[in-house]
């Protein structure tokens, strides 16, 4: 009898547990899903249609978005730059980055400070330290151009030249997110086990062959980790684009996801946004699939 | 390497980070200073430093007129209200995932994890439609019909709760392994239930995570000036990040008003809150940038 009441308290209990995990956790997700997955399933179908989301309904049109997209230059050349610019951006980010946690990883008195300060740039929005770019970069009395004038160079019309554009782009790109990548970096290299600096102190290997052999394999997750995040977040920057040039000269920095929010949120047009949503987001999804594919198979090679 | 040859890298290395500090820095050393200047003023100095001629504190205190001090305290509330949130559902799902068995729960964890790398691009046309769609909100009917839904209505600040939050119960789900089972267990003994388990036993000994959790939602929610630039066009029911946004963004016209202190001064104020919680909970927020890069 005994033995009966005692299976039946355990199953009771199990039972319990279930339960009440399902009524904890089953509320959020379905709260969570409301605002996260629908609208992934609405932008799926959105693509399709045409709809300007102000009055009427949607209407199906087919691949004609799609169509469009392919069909105008327009789309094609701002995916490739969203491409490109954010490829630059991400390669300076994370080669500056790497280069400043080696910096941060020296013991000193001041490291703290350092580290506070680099990290200082990412806790103001993009939207609130911008202003003081717009105004050095302005060409007639911004800062950098009267201190060029100053010193007897040429001013340089910064907003007339696609080259500048993306220079000050990347500039305010990487001055923001430099550090919190370069904590990641740190936080990489410090768990590198130290006794195998010491061993190859010992053995006589000089400072690059340690970073060669020691701290380049030690830090694959953590690289891994950046480049995947990082590539998926420049493939859907705009703000800095935003904020900087608001893409121009002429729309020489303009960027697909730029578009995609001009297209939706300014002029309502939201079937081509979808259309553009859709393979702006398998791109990105591709891209970051066959880089992650690229670093596994490095692993296997090592 | 010789002492003497020691000592001169260190001094090569502190020269050039301070350096580098000056120039990470320098955007907010420059908006300081012309934010103590008035428009006209600024305007023509065009200096790599606008130190002012006159002093005017006045492009301080935007923040906190009549048009300043709605935005201002929208941004107190939403952030609160989200810290608050984040927080509670971190602490129960990442309880419950981590601690009780239940069918389904492989998938929960496949969920969060997926949830983690979905492109934003996919969501944000669609959420807007959708916001603009929503049944009941905004004048609309049942249908989603008939009125502008969410769109430039203040409650978009604070109803939607998206996918976001899951890296914090991921976060947490990965702290209560270390935690050993012994003291639910006695607890549970000792006659606790859920609630008083997990406020009593569980809590206390997971404040750290917690400070990770709500630091790091505050900062990110002080700092979401998109959300509200997007939605909310009326600067009263927008939030201070935003209407700084609204302001910044309207610069890149050549044309109009460009009141550069003004904008300085507003942005100048609109960091301390994020400044205080960064430089209070420093250990926390690096903590968690580190360990969701690691753990990530």
């Amino acid at each position: 009898m005994e033995v009966v009441g005692r299976q039946e308290r355990i199953l009771t209990r199990k039972q319990r547990q279930s339960r009440r995990a399902y009524a904890v956790i089953l509320p959020f997700f379905f709260y969570i899903s409301i605002w996260s997955l629908l609208p992934l399933v609405i932008g799926l179908l959105l693509g399709f249609t045409e709809f300007n989301a102000l009055n009427g309904l949607p209407k199906w049109v087919g691949l004609d978005n799609f169509k469009t997209f392919f069909g105008s230059k327009d789309y094609i050349i701002l995916l490739v730059r969203q491409v490109w610019m954010g490829g630059l951006c991400l390669i300076a980010n994370v080669v500056l980055s790497f280069l400043l946690a080696l910096a941060l990883n020296i013991k000193h008195p001041l490291r703290g400070f350092f580290r506070t300060s680099v990290y200082i740039p990412n806790i103001a929005a993009a939207a609130i330290t911008s202003g003081v770019f717009i105004a050095l970069l302005n060409p007639f009395n911004g800062g950098l151009n009267m201190f060029f004038k100053s010193i007897g160079m040429e001013p340089i019309i910064w907003n007339y030249s696609q080259f500048w554009m993306v220079f000050w782009i990347m500039i305010f790109f990487v001055w923001r997110s430099v550090g919190p990548a370069a904590i990641i970096w740190l936080g990489g290299l410090q768990s590198i086990d130290a006794s195998l600096y010491e061993a190859a102190n010992v053995d006589g290997a000089s400072k690059l062959q340690q970073v060669r052999y020691i701290t380049i394999p030690g830090l694959r997750f953590i690289s891994a980790y950046i480049l995947l995040t990082g590539l998926i977040g420049v493939m859907q920057m705009f703000d800095v684009v935003m904020l900087i040039s608001h893409g121009n000269p002429y729309g020489k920095t303009d960027v697909l996801m730029y578009r995609i929010y001009r297209d939706g949120v300014v002029s309502f047009n939201m079937g081509m946004a979808g259309a553009a949503s859709t393979i702006l987001g398998l791109v990105t999804v591709l891209i970051a699939f066959l880089a992650f594919k690229i670093i596994s198979k490095g692993d296997k090679n090592e | 390497m010789s002492k003497a040859m020691r000592t001169t890298l260190k001094i090569v290395w502190v020269i050039g980070m301070m350096i580098l500090v000056l120039f990470m820095l320098y955007p907010f050393i420059y908006s300081f200073l012309g934010a103590l200047n008035t428009k006209t003023d600024f305007s023509n100095l065009g200096t790599l430093l606008p130190i002012p001629k006159k002093l005017v504190f006045r492009n301080f205190l935007y923040a906190f007129t009549k048009t300043g001090i709605p935005p201002l305290l929208n941004t107190f509330y939403r952030t609160s209200w989200y810290t608050f949130w984040n927080v509670l559902v971190a602490v129960l799902l990442g309880y419950v995932m981590a601690r009780y068995e239940f069918k389904g729960k492989k998938l929960f964890l496949v969920f969060i994890i997926c949830s983690q790398v979905v492109p934003s691009v996919l969501t944000m046309i669609p959420s807007f439609v959708m916001m603009s769609k929503i049944p009941f909100l905004g004048g609309n009917n049942w249908m989603g019909m008939g009125g502008h839904g969410l769109i430039n209505n203040p409650l978009v600040l604070y109803l939607p709760f998206g996918w976001g939050a899951l890296l914090w119960v991921f976060l947490f789900m990965q702290s209560m392994k270390s935690l050993p089972k012994d003291f639910e267990e006695a607890a549970e003994i000792d006659g606790c239930n859920f609630r008083l388990t997990l406020t009593k036993v569980i809590l206390p000994m997971q404040k750290p995570i917690l400070a990770v959790i709500a630091a790091n939602t505050a900062l990110g929610t002080w700092n979401d000036w998109f959300t509200p630039f997007m939605y909310i066009n009326r600067i009263k029911d927008s939030t201070l990040p935003a209407y700084i946004g609204m302001l910044a963004t309207s610069l890149q016209e050549m044309s109009g008003d460009r009141d550069f202190p003004k904008l300085f001064g507003l942005s100048c104020v609109s960091i301390i809150p994020p400044l205080l919680i960064f430089l209070f909970f420093q250990k926390y927020i690096i903590q968690g940038i580190a360990s969701t890069g690691i753990k990530g």
